[in-house]
């Protein structure tokens, strides 16, 4: 399974004109917010810190911090069985870790679960030893079936945000949302 | 130190409709659909650790109902770290009870890595305010109340008996009819 390249016409259901002026880290909190979401749970690391600082900020949001990122699939997916909107915001070295419990409890009973994934390592990443992780990262997402798409900040991030989120809620299972540090700015 | 289906026969006797009960796999889950439980239940039949943060998310999620978690040694000894992650989130509606019977019962009754662990002190180190060791029914049936009442995520450590020749039913729901089933109103 390819990934999806996130081009959301703001014309397709989704409006976020009033936050055309903010930065990538609004714009994804955004399309949370205007998706629904209620609780949001995370390991950050330094891009992903930056986008939880934003989510801690809202008032529609809990913000958890998660020792492990199992956890966190886990506590999305209590939410969203008890009536809310679970995410996960996570790198895509937790995300590697998290292949059993999206087998054993998102697939296995169709829970709604959508990810915000640091791509760390996929060349655009100055980091040299992320570079391993983003080898196989999109590989691995391919290996477990999991439908994902690479954010492009050229486009509407609110939107391709609430679009993941919805996909996640209407096929009752995973969907992933890569994104790289320029995407915060 | 007394068998598992009398706790859990116990602990079921004092839940309410109110109240939102998580299995993990194994024996309680498999036990739970013969037990006329009042509250809606949420049991797993595979996904090691992830009773107490899926009843994290519905704690979070519903501060009006009162969750209750079992989880296992085997599987907390497997990711501890959810203690912190609770301890941190502070739900005052979340209690988790751990069976502790130092065997793997549903892989076939493997013993645990040979470790003293102090489930007690563990919870405590990891920062919940109330942890209590419970040893036999008549305890569980004083203790339940009072980690109900703690306004503070609760956790109660059952010495449970490990029977190797337990005859414990197999697991008669599938994922789909629990997920179908379980609404939390």
């Amino acid at each position: 399974m390819g990934p999806t390249r996130c081009t959301v016409a703001r014309s397709g259901g989704w409006s976020y004109a009033s936050t055309v002026e903010l930065s990538g880290v609004r714009r994804m909190v955004a399309g949370l917010e205007a998706a629904g979401v209620t609780l949001a749970a995370s390991v950050p690391d330094t891009w992903i810190g930056r986008l939880m600082q934003t989510v801690r900020a809202s008032a529609k949001i809990r913000a958890v911090d998660v020792a492990r990122e199992e956890e966190a699939v886990a506590i999305a997916c209590g939410a969203s069985l008890a009536g809310g909107r679970g995410a996960v915001l996570i790198q895509n070295a937790g995300l590697l870790n998290c292949g059993g419990v999206l087998a054993g409890l998102v697939e296995l009973y169709r829970i709604p679960c959508f990810f915000i994934v640091s791509y760390r390592g996929d060349g655009r990443d100055p980091i040299y030893y992320h570079a391993p992780k983003g080898r196989v990262t999109e590989a691995t997402l391919g290996a477990w079936r999991l439908p994902y798409a690479l954010a492009d900040r050229a486009e509407d991030l609110a939107a391709q945000v609430a679009r993941g989120v919805q996909l996640a809620h209407d096929s009752r299972g995973p969907y992933v949302l890569l994104i790289t540090g320029g995407d915060l700015e | 130190m007394i068998p598992r289906k009398a706790f859990l026969e116990g602990l079921v006797a004092m839940l309410t409709p109110r109240d939102v009960l998580v299995s993990c796999l194994g024996a309680n889950a498999r036990y739970l659909p013969h037990l006329a439980v009042p509250a809606p239940c949420f049991a797993l039949c595979d996904s090691m650790g992830a009773a107490i943060p899926l009843a994290l998310g519905m704690a979070l999620q519903r501060p009006d109902r009162h969750v209750i978690a079992l989880e296992g040694d085997g599987s907390l000894m497997m990711s501890p770290n959810v203690l912190a992650t609770v301890a941190a989130a502070r739900p005052a509606n979340l209690t988790a009870l751990l069976w502790v019977n130092r065997h793997y019962e549903s892989s076939g009754g493997q013993t645990l890595p040979a470790a003293p662990l102090d489930w007690v002190g563990l919870a405590r180190g990891m920062g919940l305010g109330h942890v209590e060791a419970v040893a036999d029914l008549l305890a569980l049936r004083a203790a339940y109340p009072r980690a109900r009442d703690a306004r503070a995520p609760a956790l109660l450590v059952l010495d449970v008996a490990f029977d190797p020749h337990e005859e414990i039913p197999p697991y008669s729901e599938r994922p789909d009819e629990i997920r179908a089933r379980f609404r939390v109103g």
